[in-house]
């Protein structure tokens, strides 16, 4: 039976460590001068005089956001992003601000200079590994994804994260619209689940160590450790599954049997050629269907693939 | 010096015009500055019932919904105000199995806290149908006192009777998953913080599984397999607190990160159909803990050389009791419950240097074990067949993995229009036990047998990329990878699989990895060459046209004798957005997938209907070889069409329409002259082992339109309209049939999932600040 004394104590563990930080941060409160807003809103206008709320992009609309917080210490100001722009500020909007992150009647600056002004500040934690990874390598900058303007930064948004990353992962988005995947289109999975698109040691940025690692995240169940392991299994989630989508139900890149003769030729019946009697009688074979090939296969049998944790079951039977 | 005074006195006017009191603008600036709250409240009407319609919507029955959505924040930090305090709170889905709701506290550069709930039920099937009584859900099937036994012998389950067949009923599968996020964070200074993750997810419903019974398991039957729910009875609680470190050159976080995975049930039973009846058991995933320790930063050694690491080191144990039935054990089970004990651990350093505007190093090793230090033990148990040369008699093999990976990558910017990209690494892997019973098995199980066959496999890989900014309009890249892959075989261990029986070894068949023939090795390990090529193009053609085209094909070639020979895959995907006029876009894509497999194996026995001649009757030569290909097709074409700002700026559409295609063909083919076989072809229907199967096939339309009409400053009314259309073809289906089944496979009559589904969607929106 399961010891559910333990997890009630970890569970009103996690909610005492919570209030703990809820009223540690409430008696800090109290803290902290409001005159610098004032301060930071002054040293603001220097840009908001021209790009304001008429403005043909919604540019105040950072002061809903958390670069918007005047009243934080760490908050920057436009020219903290943008450089300080003398040039534009002196001979008018002719001239172009030192950074550029959109573009406009300016060429946009370099990837790394504008990636540049974001990790002076926004350094470790997820960005640990920003330098020399895969979206860096390929030019990308925070704010070919990031919105830092918008109330809500759509790639945070897990309704619209999707939407940002098939931009340029366009088979992903072919993939998410097949008829077994997991609920991308929902938004109930989003790629920032399992990815750190911001660089990781992982593979594919993935967030965890390895392949496993991240699938256990939710599917703890396959983790075992088992008593009767399957290989593949223990070393890589993906050697049988596409978790982005697959025509293969569930999420297969291949089907049982053929899946299973991928790597099995003994020592019974997956030595054996499948052909049509794998889709059964109702396609005209007169002979009795076989348990080992149709329908789940070898899996009819052989059900506990992910690994058996009874004695009797190094089979994957039982 | 003119201009100049010009500027500043215009930037003077402009000053002080942003400083007089409010005017018009005043409340156009606040919209932008304040957040909108917004509750919407409608009903969702669904056309009719599927499953797959509603697969993890919970819009999976026919009928009305309640619709409720809401985004309400406020704190003294937005607007112009002087705080730093902000609150939230969101709710979606709110009449559905996939709502949503979330809450979050947060005084800006101190603390945050947040509390969310998320739900999602995956409807997995509205066509299963079974006999047995027990909820889906439940951990015991039986069958009705009436139903009887089933016969053995052909044609099994295609002949049951009328009150059998009476017996079977609907259950609708599903399985749902509930978490519950507790998020929390404390700023201590400037360089320290903590942050705290707790999720608890719990799981309730089930899957289906095949359960097979078992001769020894009780009495009397062996591999009849009934297709049941297993029961997904979990909780899952998942911690991460992790400390973090901010200085002027380095940064780091330590953390610990726990998950601690129950099964509510450790084992369900169910009860066989054939012969005699009795109750069997089948196991369940165990119950497990996993710690984890986890330690990386980064140092700037200069303003443009960076090392970065990181290490990790996990302990996942597992304990939970066996359960199972005695009759399947030969001989007692050597232990009552495992004992499992993994280490995980994680290295990795990567230096990367940028220290000239062109050239930009880096050079990176990671490490990654799974050190699994569970004992093994002879295990004496009996197959679900009840065989004697099934009886099987060999240790649990608890695999370790150690991989490690070296990469070094230059990028060289030739100039600000090209840039040049190329990367080496070397992977390797080895695969061992740290301890292998010996004893048992026929041969036995000798000391230094090795419990895994492919003990190492090496891998190098070059890639080379180019990218080129032909203009201000047109980008685009090309690049190229080569991947050469070699394992190491040891073609005398003795993985799990192997038989006591007849089967193993014997002069044609010696094995390895659970009896496979000399030289056949398992695709994901075996050795191969890879070649990989890419490239893609962006133009951007005026000001409101752009086009992306992009594609990738790769080509593997396996080294085995035996197993998979050759595979291939490529994609070529085309987005073109168009932005007609102002608030109006219209966006097309096309994306083309296909990949291929092909595998050959020597044919050991025909697969023959139980009526057919044998392997030597019909003249199969010795050594003969068969082969299979698949052919995975996939199109999807969208078409988007957004429009704002309609009827004097108060209606905004959006309509989609997307198609999809998808296609999986399997062919086999004997290696040798059909001919020569009595006059068995490949056609006759005893045969039949060769030859195409029908595609699998789903096919996919889908048309939204979503329109926002705007009734005055804080009202909008909202409709919406859905059409899809799911047909789906699957040869999986047919032997889940009740007359059309294999002999001992009770029906399920599944079906493939197709439907055609209407939904409409209206709401009210009222918004405000």
């Amino acid at each position: 039976m399961v010891d559910r004394s333990r997890f009630n104590w970890l569970r009103a563990s996690a909610i005492y460590s919570s209030a703990l930080i809820l009223l540690a941060g409430t008696q800090a409160l109290a803290a902290e001068s409001a005159g610098q807003q004032d301060k930071a809103l002054e040293r603001d206008k220097v840009c908001t005089v021209c790009h304001n709320e008429s403005w043909r992009t919604p540019v105040l609309s950072i002061y809903q956001t958390k670069h918007g917080v005047k009243a934080d210490a760490r908050t920057p100001d436009c020219q903290t992003c943008h450089g300080a722009s003398e040039g534009h500020l002196k001979q008018g909007p002719g001239t172009k601000p030192d950074v550029v992150f959109k573009k406009g009647p300016f060429a946009v600056s370099d990837d790394k200079v504008r990636a540049g002004q974001c990790l002076t500040c926004h350094r470790g934690r997820a960005r640990t590994h920003w330098d020399g990874g895969q979206h860096q390598n390929n030019q990308i900058a925070c704010n070919d994804c990031h919105q830092v303007h918008a109330p809500a930064d759509r790639v945070l948004v897990r309704r619209t994260q999707t939407q940002v990353c098939f931009t340029c992962h366009k088979d992903k988005r072919a993939d998410s619209l097949k008829i077994s995947t997991h609920p991308i289109q929902e938004g109930k999975v989003v790629c920032s689940d399992c990815h750190n698109p911001n660089g990781s040691p992982g593979p594919s940025q993935l967030k965890k160590n390895t392949v496993n690692e991240t699938c256990y995240t939710c599917h703890a169940q396959r983790r075992g450790p088992f008593l009767f392991e399957h290989q593949p299994v223990v070393e890589n989630c993906t050697y049988c599954h596409a978790p982005h989508g697959s025509n293969l139900s569930p999420m297969m890149i291949s089907r049982s049997p053929f899946l299973c003769q991928s790597c099995h030729d003994g020592p019974h019946a997956s030595d054996s050629p499948a052909g049509p009697n794998a889709a059964g009688n109702q396609r005209g074979l007169t002979g009795n269907p076989s348990a080992n090939i149709s329908g789940r296969g070898c899996l009819n049998c052989h059900s506990q693939i992910h690994g058996s944790n009874s004695p009797a079951g190094g089979y994957f039977q039982r | 010096m003119k201009v100049r005074a010009l500027a500043l006195a215009v930037q003077g006017v402009l000053v002080a015009m942003y400083a007089m009191p409010a005017h018009a603008d005043d409340e156009q600036a606040a919209a932008l500055k304040v957040p909108t709250n917004w509750v919407e409240l409608g009903a969702i009407g669904v056309s009719r019932d599927s499953a797959k319609f509603g697969e993890y919507t919970g819009l999976n029955e026919s009928g009305g919904y309640f619709l409720g959505d809401f985004s309400l924040r406020g704190g003294d930090a937005y607007g112009d105000g002087n705080g730093t305090r902000r609150w939230g709170l969101t709710g979606s889905d709110l009449g559905l199995t996939s709502r949503a709701l979330g809450a979050t506290i947060a005084d800006q550069g101190r603390w945050n806290f947040g509390i969310s709930y998320d739900g999602l039920r995956h409807n997995i099937s509205d066509s299963y149908q079974t006999p047995y009584l027990g909820s889906m859900g439940g951990n015991s099937f039986v069958l009705p006192a009436s139903f009887g036994t089933v016969p053995t012998a052909a044609p099994g389950t295609r002949s049951l009777t009328s009150a059998q067949l009476g017996a079977f009923h609907n259950v609708d599968v599903s399985s749902t998953r509930e978490n519950t996020a507790l998020t929390g964070g404390l700023i201590l200074d400037r360089q320290w913080d903590i942050k705290l993750d707790f999720n608890h997810l719990d799981q309730s419903g089930a899957k289906l599984q095949g359960f097979g019974s078992a001769l020894l398991g009780g009495a009397g039957t062996n591999e009849k397999v009934s297709i049941l729910p297993m029961p997904t009875d979990y909780t899952t609680d998942t911690v991460n607190l992790a400390l973090n470190w901010l200085g002027e050159k380095g940064h780091a976080t330590g953390s610990y990160f726990g998950s601690f995975f129950r099964d509510n049930n450790n084992s369900v039973t169910f009860e066989t159909f054939t012969n005699v009846r009795n109750i069997q058991t089948m196991s369940t995933p165990p119950s497990n803990d996993f710690h984890q320790l986890n330690l990386t930063g980064g140092y700037a050694l200069s303003a443009r050389t960076k090392l970065t690491g990181g290490l990790s080191y996990g302990r996942n144990t597992q304990n939970a009791a066996y359960a199972f039935d005695p009759g399947m054990m030969v001989t007692a089970s050597p232990t009552s419950s495992l004992n499992g004990y993994v280490v995980t651990s994680h290295a990795d350093l990567k230096l990367t240097d940028q220290t000239t505007k062109d050239l930009a190093l880096s050079a990176g090793i990671k490490y990654d074990n799974r050190d699994n230090r569970t004992s093994s033990n002879i295990y004496n148990f009996n197959a679900i067949s009840g065989s004697a040369g099934n009886i099987a008699n060999y240790p649990n093999t608890p695999l370790s993995i150690e991989k490690t990976q070296v990469e070094l990558a230059g990028d060289y910017r030739v100039d600000p229009k090209q840039k040049i990209r190329l990367a080496l690494s070397h992977d390797q892997i080895d695969r061992q036990c740290n301890q292998y019973a010996v004893g048992g098995g026929t041969p036995a199980y000798a000391a230094g047998t090795n419990c895994v066959t492919a003990t190492q496999t090496r891998e190098d890989k070059l890639s080379a990329t180019y990218r080129r900014k032909a203009s201000d309009e047109v980008n685009f890249n090309i690049g190229y990878g080569f991947s050469s892959r070699r394992t190491s075989f040891d073609e005398n261990a003795r993985a799990a699989f192997i038989e006591t029986g007849a089967s193993l070894p014997g002069p044609a068949i010696s094995g390895l990895n659970a009896g496979d023939y000399r030289g056949f090795h398992p695709f994901f390990e075996a050795s191969r060459n890879q070649n990989m090529l890419k490239a893609g193009a962006n133009w951007q053609a005026t000001d409101k046209l752009s086009v992306d085209v992009g594609g990738r094909y790769t080509d593997d070639n396996y080294l085995s004798t035996f197993g998979v020979q050759k595979g291939t895959a490529w994609t070529l995907n085309l987005d073109t957005t168009y932005n007609y006029r102002e608030k109006g876009t219209i966006t097309v894509y096309v994306s083309q997938q296909e990949r291929t497999r092909d595998v050959t194996d020597m044919q050991r026995s025909p697969f023959l209907a139980a009526s057919a001649p044998s392997a030597t009757a019909v003249g199969i030569p010795s050594g003969a070889t068969w082969s299979n290909n698949l052919r995975d097709t996939d199109s999807t074409i969208g078409l988007n069409l957004k429009q704002g700002g309609l009827m004097g700026g108060k209606l905004d559409l959006a309509g989609d329409l997307t198609y999809s295609l998808g296609r999986s063909a399997y062919d086999t083919q004997l290696n040798y002259q059909t001919t020569t076989t009595g006059g068995l072809t490949c056609a006759a229907p005893s045969i039949l082992s060769c030859g195409s199967l029908p595609d699998i096939k789903s096919e996919m339309i889908q048309f939204k339109l979503n329109g926002t009409y705007t009734l005055d400053k804080s009202a909008k009314i909202a409709v919406g309209y859905l059409y899809r259309n799911l047909r789906s073809d699957d040869f999986y289906y047919n032997g889940l049939q009740t007359g059309y089944t294999p002999t001992g496979v009770l029906p399920t009559n599944q079906t493939a999932p197709s439907y055609a589904v209407n939904m409409v969607a209206v709401s009210y929106i009222y918004s405000f600040r």
